[in-house]
């Protein structure tokens, strides 16, 4: 083969050039760190890389998320434990106001205690957070979501039912508040299916019941039965009403009995029992219509104490009393006077006996809303566990995709180097060599 | 015989004289670039014949050959314009890789701030600090895309000034071959021998030639080259040039294409194609390979985003309780320009054509019905799919299975269009069917016709509104004619989003009053006080298509055996419960608490679940004072990972990585055929050094044999002398 003069320097210089920018490339990524320098060292890694990333700025997104959520949901936690605490107060001093041996100065006392309370739970409902944002507005945060609404005199909510979300998870928008109306106001009364009140005296109407017949909250036996009856139209006179009863005493001599009336349409009672039941004191009186066509309400409801001669009780379905309407009745019924009569001391036991339901209620609505609230806060932590994990997965994959494999790198210029040195010496030795040195 | 003898020893001189002078001239020209090794042809002068034989009379040099071989030469050019054409390519397209390489400077650290910044929103609905926060990060975002933008447009502005100076330069070896060409005519005519070193130029200018554009020669009988580019476009014709100019498009001034000037002065545009190898070659397939898909591509981005983004805002509430249509409410968060259209300079017609993006459509599930006299049209809005009939059965009736639908119980007055919406629907909101190509309008034989650039699909109608109707749902714009009439022969060339990415901004109003920003959903719904079951309405929104005016707020439902009634008469309710969607006329509703249901009326739809009791209410109502709520700042946050771009396939981020990727493979593509052209090249030229170059070792061994062939022929003369001396001492 014929070689030129060019060829022999050209071809050392090439192979010297080449090594150098293979070595340039290798220093340059031993220096960065990162085995992708640019998108064409591996499109599908830097394309896989930046989609990586974008799941990396999302994790974290919810990670801040799950943060605010945490926070937010810890602090309604806070008010809500500060609620029950304030409920409790609340029972235990309607338990003592109930006692009956109380001096009217006494309730006055208890009286001014729940008035305090009663303040205590509206600022509470009224709470705002470290912005000024009403806690339990619903969207509405600058509203203040409970005032006495001037045309009912009763507390009214002003905020609205939305639950403020926030994306803790790609598929998951987690409600960080509670509505108030969810909390303070959509609470059913008596036993939270129907509510037993004292009646008046059927025969002398406007008077209060005589006896000293005490009533309980009632309880469903059987609630197929007690939601057949109520959707049937066909037994009660006005069906809209459906669940409005009556249960009169009558007394003859030692012999007391009770009938049962269907009161959907008031004062137009419509009796149900084909024939009035003994009375004992402490019995449950059965729900039912046995009148044909006959109907098992399945429920009852246990009166003790002796009735007068038309004394009555009334049963209606729950409704809902929000917590301001169960402690302005208590309050309410505190501050009327008693007369020294047993009768007026049974009728105030019966309205406390009521609203302590009420209050039990409402507990009990609390801590439903604060077992939710457990269960997102146990959510989020799980959920904050599962976006850790997938932060550091995603990290490991991003530097998977770009990062250098040092042994292998350093190795690899180990080798380039070696190349290099080896062109540059035979280059040297190669140009050196010319026939003109020996002319 | 003595005068035989000084002859022959001085042809002998002579000859060995001119391997001298010939050895000598490759020895000081072996660095001269193009130069071809030369050698003398020494051959035998005629013999005198004689009785005795043949006698030799000496020797004479024939000619000064050069060793070049065409063909050689040939693939070595060949190689050299390859190697040009990718060189310059890399050069173009590395820059661009290095720009999307760059972690802090992509695009991709921006997208993700600013939807971080919208979570923060969320996070605190009433909060101007977090609301401005987004705004920056928005204002970054929009500083990014331009930012980007105008690296590509300083690539494109580099393009068109590198095109001009390699014209220049094309021009000037034209005009020197041209010269050369004559002058080799002129001295090769004269002396009957070839002009080595004139050709070694000429043969160096075309080589020269082939690295700023792929040339073809021929030579003529009399020496001198043809030179042609592309498909036979004359350079140089023997002392003819031919020019080249570097001259605006006609179909877009802002791009410098090359022309040919005819010998009437007159200049012919080139076809790209025609066009091949070089750096011209390179520059130009980096322009139409690289360069315009990823403005387009980023443009696309933008575009898609901008509008996505701007149709879910729109739905919303701003701060100051305000939702589309009311008082000072914005509907766009970014303003965005319009497609660019740009008529072809050699139009005859003013015919001013317009190009405007399509809203994009919702994602699958919402519908249109329209009621046109009597002729009932339903609508698919993701892809524009109609089916039609002349009563709602008979619509019904060609519906697909498991369309998803029943649209009989529908109303719609005549002439009017309702929007209906299935449950599948109420997840997620929209995405653009842009495209990243460019288009051409054409109006040939009355027939308007529109042609998608990367794929040469085309559309064709008889006038632009139909053509527009064919094309805006698949494409994403529409066309019109805003002033002016066609003329025939009329192109447009319409780039729906190639300025996107520069003019995209941010509406002043909501820059300037952060509260405007529509965080929050402008319907919401109250559970009735006195509800005793426990049903809920939860998931209150609007949906595509909302209009405050189109349903009078607020609106009571109350539950009653089974049924839900207070819906706004005349409005259509579509209902979907356990997986089909029917669709009710106002009024009364039936509900099943079993299955529970997604229920939509005029762009409002909430989710009904759980069990109510009779006289149980739930109201829906404007969200007045809603200030605490960031339901429409989480839906425009989902886009960020939604399948917004391209058809609903890809999201903002997958389709970045799609042009990075894009681009790194045809980078990678690029330096690996452009070592593969190195090699190639290498290889042919050392082919032709083989042949044509100089090795110094071997011309000291000639010039020995020389030295010593002189010495030798000298040497004659003197044995010649001598014999003639020993004559005249004879005598």
């Amino acid at each position: 083969m014929r070689v030129s003069s060019n060829q022999i320097f050209d071809t050392g210089t090439l192979g010297v050039t080449r090594n150098q920018g293979d070595l340039f490339k290798l220093q340059n990524q031993l220096s960065t760190g990162r085995r992708v320098l640019t998108p064409a060292d591996d499109p599908v890694a830097s394309a896989q890389a930046l989609i990586t990333s974008q799941s990396q700025n999302i994790n974290a997104q919810h990670l801040e998320a799950q943060g605010n959520a945490k926070t937010q949901l810890a602090s309604i936690e806070g008010q809500l434990d500060s609620l029950v605490d304030l409920l409790q107060n609340v029972r235990e001093r309607t338990v003592q106001a109930a006692n009956s041996t109380l001096t009217p100065e006494d309730r006055q006392a208890i009286a001014t205690e729940l008035q305090a309370r009663l303040e205590g739970l509206t600022a509470l409902a009224n709470a705002q957070d470290g912005r000024g944002e009403y806690l339990f507005s619903g969207f509405k945060g600058d509203t203040r979501p409970f005032a006495i609404d001037p045309l009912t005199n009763a507390m009214g909510y002003f905020g609205d039912s939305g639950e403020r979300l926030l994306q803790v998870d790609t598929s998951r928008q987690m409600p960080a508040s509670v509505a108030g109306d969810d909390l303070f106001m959509r609470i059913k009364n008596g036993n939270g299916t129907f509510q037993v009140q004292t009646g008046d005296n059927f025969l002398t109407p406007g008077q209060i019941n005589q006896g000293t017949a005490k009533m309980d909250a009632g309880s469903v036996t059987d609630v197929v039965r007690w939601q057949a009856a109520m959707a049937n139209a066909g037994i009660w006179s006005n069906p809209a009403n459906a669940g409005d009863l009556r249960i009169v005493f009558s007394v003859v001599g030692a012999n007391t009995t009770y009938q049962i009336y269907d009161n959907s349409v008031p004062g137009a009672p419509v009796a149900l029992l084909a024939a009035p039941g003994n009375f004992t004191s402490g019995q449950a009186i059965s729900l039912q219509k046995t009148t044909a066509p006959a109907v098992d309400f399945g429920a009852n409801v246990v009166i003790d104490g002796m009735p007068a001669d038309g004394d009555s009780f009334v049963v209606s379905q729950s409704s809902n009393q929000s917590m301001f309407d169960t402690m302005r009745s208590l309050i309410g019924a505190l501050t009327t006077p008693i007369s020294g009569t047993a009768y007026t001391r049974t009728e105030f036991y019966n309205e406390m006996s009521r609203e302590m339901v009420n209050i039990d209620q409402a507990l009990e609505n609390v801590s439903r809303v604060r077992s939710t609230i457990g269960s997102r806060l146990r959510d989020v932590d799980s959920l904050n566990e599962v976006a850790q994990d997938n932060g550091l997965q995603l990290s490991s994959r991003l530097s998977e995709l770009q990062d250098l494999d040092y042994a292998k790198a350093i190795s690899d210029f180990t080798k380039k180097q070696l190349q290099l040195e080896a062109a540059q010496a035979s280059f040297a030795k190669t140009s050196q060599l010319s026939l003109f040195n020996y002319l | 015989m003595g005068s035989g003898l000084y002859s022959i020893g001085i042809s002998g001189m002579n000859a060995a004289q001119l391997g001298l002078v010939t050895t000598e001239h490759n020895i000081s020209n072996a660095t001269t670039p193009g130069y071809n090794r030369q050698r003398i042809i020494q051959t035998t002068n005629i013999p005198i014949m004689t009785g005795a034989g043949a006698v030799g009379q000496g020797t004479s040099v024939l000619t000064i050959e050069r060793l070049y071989s065409k063909f050689l030469a040939g693939q070595v050019d060949r190689a050299q314009s390859g190697v040009s054409e990718y060189k310059a390519f890399y050069n173009e397209i590395a820059q661009i890789d290095n720009m999307l390489a760059d972690p802090n400077s992509g695009l991709s650290p921006a997208l993700q701030e600013f939807f971080s910044a919208a979570q923060q929103v969320a996070a605190n609905p009433a909060s101007i600090s977090a609301r401005q926060s987004m705004i920056s990060t928005a204002q970054t975002l929009v500083a990014r895309y331009e930012g980007l933008e105008g690296r590509l447009s300083e690539l494109a502005d580099g393009v068109n000034g590198q095109i001009s100076v390699i014209v220049d330069n094309i021009n000037s070896f034209s005009r020197q071959i041209a010269e050369l060409n004559q002058r080799i005519v002129i001295t090769e005519s004269s002396v009957q021998q070839p002009a080595n070193d004139l050709r070694d130029q000429r043969d160096l200018l075309i080589s020269e030639l082939n690295k700023l554009v792929r040339v073809q020669v021929n030579e003529e009988r009399d020496g001198s080259y043809n030179v042609f580019i592309g498909t036979g476009q004359q350079l140089v014709v023997g002392t003819q040039v031919q020019e080249m100019k570097a001259i605006a498009s006609a179909e877009d001034i802002s791009t410098i294409v090359i022309g040919l000037k005819a010998p009437n002065g007159t200049i012919v545009e080139l076809p790209e194609g025609l066009i091949s190898g070089g750096e011209i070659g390179g520059l130009l397939r980096f322009r139409s390979e690289a360069l315009n898909p990823a403005f387009n591509e980023l443009g696309r981005i933008a575009a898609s985003m901008a509008l996505t983004f701007n149709a879910q805002h729109a739905l919303g509430q701003d701060l100051l309780g305000q939702a589309t249509g009311q008082g000072s409410f914005q509907n766009n968060f970014f303003t965005i320009s319009s497609p660019v259209v740009l008529a072809n300079a050699n139009n005859t017609s003013t015919a001013d054509v317009q190009a405007a993006f399509v809203n994009p459509p919702p994602v699958k599930g919402h519908y249109s019905l329209n009621n046109t006299a009597g002729v009932y049209t339903l609508t698919r809005l993701a892809d524009g799919q109609q089916w039609s009939g002349a009563t709602l059965a008979a619509v019904q009736g060609a519906l697909p299975a498991g369309e998803g639908i029943d649209v009989t119980g529908a109303t719609v007055a005549p002439g009017n269009t309702v929007r209906l919406v299935n449950a599948e629907a109420q997840s997620a909101n929209y995405y653009t069917n842009l495209t990243d190509s460019d288009y051409r309008l054409t109006f040939v034989g009355g027939n308007y016709t529109l042609t998608r650039l990367n794929d040469n699909q085309t559309w064709s109608a008889a006038s632009l509104a139909a053509l527009s109707d064919l094309v805006d749902n698949s494409e994403g714009f529409t066309l019109n004619l805003a002033s002016g009439a066609f003329a025939a022969g009329d192109s447009f060339l319409i780039q729906p989003t190639r300025q996107i990415a520069r003019n995209l901004g941010i509406n002043t109003n909501i820059a300037s009053d952060p509260r405007l920003l529509a965080a929050g959903m402008p319907v919401r719904s109250n559970i009735g006080l006195s509800n005793t079951g426990n049903a809920v309405v939860s998931n209150v929104r609007t949906l595509p298509g909302y209009a405050p005016a189109a349903t009078a707020l607020p609106f009571t439902l109350t539950y009653a055996g089974g049924n839900l009634s207070g819906f706004p008469v005349g409005a259509n309710v579509t209902v979907t419960a356990g997986g089909t969607t029917t669709t009710y006329s106002g009024g009364t509703v039936p509900y099943n608490p079993a299955s529970g249901a997604k229920i939509s009326i005029n762009g409002i739809a909430f989710d009904l679940s759980g069990t109510p009791n009779t006289g149980d209410a739930f109201t829906i109502e404007r969200n007045a004072g809603g200030t605490a709520d960031g339901r429409n700042i989480l839906a425009l946050g989902k886009l960020q990972t939604q399948k917004t771009v391209a058809g609903g396939t890809a999201n903002f981020q997958d389709a970045y990585a799609q042009l990075v990727s894009d681009n790194g493979n045809l980078t990678r593509q690029v330096e690996v055929t452009g070592k593969a052209q190195q090699a190639l090249y290498e290889q042919a030229n050392n082919r032709r050094e083989e042949l044509s170059g100089v090795n110094l070792d071997e011309e000291a061994a000639n010039l020995i044999r020389y030295q010593q062939a002189y010495q030798a022929a000298a040497k004659m003369l003197e044995v010649g002398t001598k014999l003639f001396d020993t004559i005249l001492a004879l005598g």
